[in-house]
């Protein structure tokens, strides 16, 4: 079982990111959860979604997890939040940040000691290049995918275009340009 | 002729789109609905089939949940398939009208998201509004995730709407937990799944001219006790019709579904009863305890809350030692409901299992494996001990001192 | 003079409302207390006539109230002017009225509310209460003459 905690903001897309990678993970004939707390949250409010992926069908519906991966899109939250909340000793995170990993850590000090597992991304800017707004989602996706090694980056481009494809040819084209851009860019 | 849905295989939906997808599928022909959360993108989406042609069907806005079923009432007594969705204060506005419904024998199919009844005000998963409608002389078929929202939502079509039952019924899912979260879901093709439903044939439809019928007549103490017991009776006989469809459906899904489910009681010696959700859960926690500690731990479900399944619940626990109901509702100054029925099937059996009482999840609280670990234990402590050793109802999860009420005379 | 079973067919008002002979047990009541209104096919029932209709037992077409009544409304042929305004008012529909021609009185279905008398229009009036048992002609012989405008 890999279970996956999403720190993002109401409105960054931590949901449909969460959705969109249990969909693509479904098609490799895997089972997964995709999940969130939320409900009478505003736009910007933090919340939390949730992925389990396993080879069974999961039958764990309670919110709490060891994480194996916590993927932080909103740089403030990476400051704010608990994101090392119930982790494991393996537990990986990825921050989006516009700070080199090592001045991250220095401000977060409960990270401290886990350089090994931290990882980095700028996926608001990224997402600003690519998309033209502030959707910090696909490139998170494009960054876990490198560091989880859990599919080739075609792969999983093809499967988003199709999990994507009710959306202008344009959003499509920003999205995969954003995944594959932070895929290289995560470090 | 409708729209052709894409429809894959294997599809990643939440209990929500689930739900309205066997709407579409059923091709309900009204859905009046006032949206609440956690329950709206059922008939939201409901309404977008519509629009776009899936579904040649009729999406009626109304003022108010009260106003939602009285529409539902009117449609499906003038003849056709009706269905809505609703939550938490929803329900309880709808309450009256539910009776009304089920008292004229309306096969309505509703789907509830079950979410906490306010004050204060909370939009998370608990079960007060499922208890809200124990008594209102519908069938409650209960979910524990996605996929079992869309196959029970197909059944209820099926049973509600069966000559020997016509009666409204319930398809609960839990609010967020099983609503919002999305999962692997199976859908049968659109061509199977209405074969399963199957048209919908009306009795005594107001719409049929040549045979005028009066709806709602006025029953004093001389008719009334006669009706509600035909209807008690019609409810009770409706058992081996669930059973029936669910043993088609199985044909149809290699899904089987049943209105007790039983999950490693073989040679249990404890067990958790629960609906919702928290089944799921607890299954996983017996098996880890099973393999961990030796511990027979097993789960009983509720899939059927009514006709309450009164006879299979005796024979699914009777030779367990010591249970644990589990009700995820406020309990207003009672025994929890559940553990109130589940006690009295219990009482009638030779070996009368030790039966104790966890208030839990109350506005969404989380239940975790290891609560449910920590919960089968207590129960192998009373069962050791012969007698329950704790107070017979407890909350589980709840910040502060510990509460529970009442002690067994039988220790 | 009204023929007392005026526009009837066989079964109006056979039956005392609330008759405890016709009650039945909880397995033989029907399904959702829907009541069906007529027997048989009743395609096009709106056209056709009262008299012609095959009006169920659940239909309060065949129970009778009459027995509820104190006194009873009388109708005066010779005085109405069929302006219907008896007709709109009664709240039991037991004015009866053809081709906007005022027949009578359904005593089947009249509880002698006295409304019919209140609203008529005529001088004197065309309805007027009579005790019960005052036979039809006896209180025709009865009736009052014309007022003239001083006297009102």
């Amino acid at each position: 079982m890999t279970e996956i905690r999403w720190h993002s903001r109401a409105g960054q897309g931590a949901v449909s990111g969460a959705k969109g990678l249990g969909d693509v993970v479904a098609t490799t004939g895997k089972e997964v959860q995709a999940f969130a707390l939320y409900g009478s949250a505003k736009r910007g409010a933090a919340l939390r979604a949730y992925n389990r992926i396993d080879d069974e069908q999961i039958f764990n519906h309670a919110k709490f997890m060891n994480p194996d991966y916590v993927l932080v899109i909103d740089p403030a939250l990476a400051y704010t939040d608990n994101i090392v909340e119930n982790e494991a000793d393996h537990t990986q995170y990825i921050i989006t940040t516009h700070l080199s990993k090592e001045e991250l850590i220095e401000g977060i000090p409960s990270l401290k000691g886990k350089e090994d597992r931290v990882y980095t991304v700028d996926c608001v800017q990224i997402s600003l290049d690519t998309i033209g707004r502030s959707v910090p989602n696909a490139p998170m996706l494009g960054a876990f995918v490198k560091i989880s090694g859990m599919f080739e980056l075609d792969y999983f481009l093809e499967n988003m275009r199709r999990v994507l494809s009710k959306f202008p040819q344009k959003i499509i084209d920003g999205n995969m340009a954003a995944i594959t851009r932070a895929y290289n860019e995560v470090k | 002729m409708a729209e052709k849905y894409d429809l894959q295989e294997r599809e990643v939906w939440d209990g929500n789109f689930a739900a309205s997808q066997a709407l579409r599928q059923a091709q309900v022909d009204v859905v009046a609905a006032y949206p609440i959360t956690p329950s709206t993108p059922i008939v939201e989406n409901y309404g977008s089939y519509v629009a776009n042609g899936y579904i040649d069907g009729e999406f009626v806005m109304v003022e108010s949940e009260h106003a939602a079923m009285s529409g539902c009432v009117g449609a499906s007594a003038a003849g056709g398939r009706v269905s809505t969705a609703t939550s938490s204060q929803g329900f309880a506005l709808m309450t009256e009208v539910l009776y009304q419904a089920s008292g004229m024998r309306l096969p309505i199919v509703l789907n509830v998201v079950n979410r906490a009844l306010a004050s204060p005000l909370n939009v998370r998963g608990d079960h007060a509004d499922m208890y809200l409608g124990r008594d209102s002389g519908w069938i409650q078929l209960d979910a524990f995730n996605a996929q079992e929202a869309y196959d029970l939502a197909l059944c209820a079509f099926r049973i509600g709407e069966h000559h020997d039952v016509r009666l409204p019924v319930m398809v609960h899912q839990d609010g967020f937990i099983t609503s919002h979260t999305a999962q692997n879901v199976y859908p049968l093709p659109d061509e199977v799944a209405y074969n399963f439903v199957g048209d919908f044939k009306p009795v005594d439809d107001m719409l049929d001219f040549s045979r005028p019928v009066t709806y709602g007549a006025q029953t004093e103490e001389d008719w009334h006790f006669e009706h509600k017991a035909r209807q008690h009776k019609a409810l009770m006989d409706s058992r081996p019709i669930i059973d029936g469809v669910f043993a088609d459906f199985e044909k149809v899904s290699g899904r089987k579904y049943n209105r007790v489910e039983s999950y490693d009681m073989e040679d249990a010696e404890v067990a958790i009863v629960a609906l919702g959700t928290t089944v799921e859960t607890a299954r996983v926690a017996a098996k880890e305890l099973r393999a961990e500690e030796g511990i027979k731990a097993g789960v009983v479900a509720i899939r059927c809350f009514r006709p309450f399944p009164f006879d299979m619940v005796r024979d699914s626990l009777e030779n367990v030692k010591s249970v644990a109901v589990l009700d995820r509702s406020s309990p207003g100054g009672a025994m929890g409901a559940f553990f109130n029925e589940v006690s009295a099937a219990l009482y009638t059996t030779p070996n009368r299992p030790l039966v104790t009482n966890f208030i839990y999840g109350l506005g969404g609280r989380d239940f975790s494996i290891s609560e449910a670990k920590r919960i089968f234990k207590e129960q192998k402590a009373h069962a050791d001990a012969g007698h329950i050793t704790t107070d017979i109802q407890q909350f589980s999860g709840l910040r502060g001192p510990h509460l529970g009420f009442f002690q067994t005379k039988r220790g | 003079m009204q023929d007392l079973n005026l526009l009837a067919n066989d079964n109006r008002g056979q039956t005392d409302l609330g008759n405890s002979s016709s009650l039945v047990g909880w397995d033989e009541v029907t399904q959702g207390t829907i009541l069906q209104s007529f027997e048989g096919d009743a395609t096009g029932i709106a056209q056709k006539k009262a008299e012609e209709r095959s009006y169920s037992n659940f239909n309060s077409y065949t129970a009778t109230v009459a027995s509820w009544r104190v006194k009873k409304p009388v109708f005066n042929i010779d005085v109405c002017i069929d302006c219907q305004n008896c007709w709109v008012w009664c709240p039991d529909s037991s004015i009866l009225s053809r081709d906007k021609q005022m027949l009578g009185i359904d005593y089947d279905h009249c509880k002698g509310c006295e409304v019919c008398v209140e609203v008529c229009p005529t001088n004197p009036k065309s309805l007027l209460m009579f005790s019960e048992y005052t036979p039809l002609d006896e209180a025709l012989s009865q009736w009052p003459e014309k007022k003239k405008k001083e006297e009102k």
